[in-house]
């Protein structure tokens, strides 16, 4: 434990200065959620005017997914540079040293949380200047709903990691990628809940994503007494604690 | 070059020169399906000795230095490195060795002093110790010019020298080489040996795999041969070419494996590319 710490900033260091290199790398995570926001909201303005929806503004409506949407594109890198490093043979060279092996992995979800928050701030801020989204909840409502989102992102940076530890094939890990779009898109994200089919209200309700971006949600446009805040947090923190469970024993069995 | 191997490991009490610095007892590793890539070998290294492994594709060299520097399991059998039983100190052994593999694994983000810096910092050195090191063996593999280019960018024979460079930076006492100087050209070749060679003068135990014959003879003060997870023969190369009276090492290593390097190399048609992967 003595130098588990300046093995993990250390290594921190090393992972954070992946995010931008290349930097061309950086561009596609961040235009694609400015592009899915700008059809979302020009193609669906008006929905906002249907009876039943719970805002006037279909761009507030849809905010929390913009900023969640940047951050979990950026989530499953963790597990390709991880692949990328086991393969290439430099996984071994870490592994050689007298470090604390766990920081190797608490140095990937650091660097998951850096580009979460990162890419999330930017998208925020392109809010605040282009829109009249302001959170109903003040800057501390800001801090938490990143707070929030960067702990899910973290979780879901696991499942990449996981993969990339059992499997050690760049490619599998790399087409995880496509799992983020059923999870992204059948939540709430889009269309609160009572406008949607019937069959739909199960799979958004068995979706952690859809508690994620109401809880962004409900701090973005109602008061820190809205419960969904609540289970937004408990579904993070829920989905961080077993998806870094089976990360670390994972890498505990690569090690042997 | 004068290496101060023992500036950062405690050495053990009452342990002499020349004593055995690595001890492998019956050492085995068993893969899936009865796969024996290591079937209980025995033997052992001097301290300050330029030692040689050879065999042919398949053998079970990679595997034995995996084993030797932990980074696989054994199945059964003792290594000792130092005094220190490998799978139960690995830090121990992780202070005392330098390894530089056949697939030369390099972070192509960074800039060669980035990764000497890193590498500096995770065995917890002090930073003007660091810096001293960088200068110092990127002059002595000649890459100090270029030392703030992204590693990506070098060529074949760079990578191999600046591996190098990168295994020593903590002045390890043992330094395992997988094939370091396969795919090089001759002039590299030829700076790599003159640097092994200057590393060993100043004090350096050095476990060396290649598949060169000649490579072996020019280096190693002795060789073991290994076959199908057994080593073979052992010895001195002058003593090996007497032994079984021939005229060179290329020719004792066909005579003990009984067969060419192509024959050995079936394994590596196996249909299941794991199994490929294990017995190499």
């Amino acid at each position: 434990m003595n130098y588990f710490f300046s093995d993990w900033y250390y290594l921190s260091i090393r992972f954070i200065k992946q995010i931008w290199r290349p930097w061309l790398a950086l561009i596609p995570a961040l235009i694609f959620p400015i592009f899915f926001f700008w059809v979302g909201t020009q193609a669906f303005a008006s929905v906002a005017q249907v009876p039943g929806f719970p805002t006037e503004s279909y761009l507030l409506f849809i905010a929390p997914l913009a900023i969640f949407t940047a951050i979990f594109f950026g989530a499953g890198n963790a597990g390709i540079e991880l692949v990328v490093d086991i393969s290439s043979g430099y996984f071994n060279k870490l592994v050689i040293m007298p470090i604390n092996k766990l920081a190797i992995i608490f140095g990937k979800l650091t660097e998951v949380a850096v580009q979460a928050t990162l890419q999330g701030l930017l998208v925020l801020i392109l809010l605040v200047l282009f829109t009249d989204a302001r959170p109903s909840t003040g800057v501390l409502g800001i801090i938490a709903m990143f707070a929030m989102i960067v702990l899910f992102a973290m979780a879901w940076s696991n499942i990449s990691m996981i993969f990339a530890l059992q499997t050690k094939n760049p490619r599998l890990v790399q087409s995880l990628f496509i799992i983020v779009f059923p999870f992204l898109y059948i939540t709430t994200g889009q269309m609160p809940r009572a406008l949607m089919p019937e069959p739909f209200h199960t799979l958004v309700t068995l979706n952690p994503v859809t508690y994620i971006i109401e809880g962004a949600r409900a701090l973005m446009l109602s008061s820190w007494g809205d419960p969904a805040i609540l289970k937004g947090f408990l579904v993070s923190i829920i989905m961080f604690i077993a998806l870094t469970s089976v990360t670390l024993y994972s890498f505990r069995k690569i090690l042997k | 070059m004068r290496l101060d191997n023992d500036r950062r490991v405690e050495k053990m009490p009452g342990r002499e020169m020349k004593n055995n610095i690595i001890e492998v007892k019956n050492l085995k590793k068993v893969y899936k399906k009865d796969i024996r890539a290591v079937d209980g070998i025995t033997f052992s290294i001097q301290e300050g000795e330029f030692f040689g492994f050879l065999g042919p594709n398949g053998a079970g060299k990679t595997t034995t230095i995996k084993l030797l520097v932990n980074l696989v399991k054994k199945t059964d059998g003792s290594v000792k490195l130092d005094g220190f039983e490998v799978s139960e100190q690995p830090n121990e052994i992780y202070k005392r060795i330098g390894l530089a593999m056949q697939e030369v694994g390099l972070d192509e983000t960074a800039t060669a002093r980035e990764m000497m810096q890193l590498h500096g910092r995770l065995y917890h050195m002090q930073k003007q110790e660091i810096d001293d090191q960088i200068k110092k063996l990127l002059e002595l593999v000649e890459l100090e010019r270029v030392a703030d280019r992204y590693v990506v960018t070098y060529s074949g024979g760079m990578r191999r020298r600046f591996d190098l460079a990168l295994s020593l930076l903590h002045n390890p006492r043992v330094l395992f080489l997988d094939e370091p100087t396969t795919g090089l050209d001759p002039h590299a070749r030829r700076l790599i040996w003159n640097h092994l060679r200057a590393l060993n003068k100043g004090g350096m135990t050095i476990f060396f795999t290649t598949h060169s014959m000649g490579e072996a003879e020019a280096l190693c003060e002795r060789i073991a041969i290994i076959d199908k997870g057994k080593i073979i023969t052992e010895g001195s190369p002058k003593n090996l070419i007497k032994q079984y009276e021939v005229e060179n090492l290329e020719e004792v290593f066909l005579k003990v494996t009984g067969h060419s390097f192509q024959e050995s190399e079936l394994n590596l048609n196996a249909t299941d590319p794991y199994v490929r992967i294990r017995t190499t």
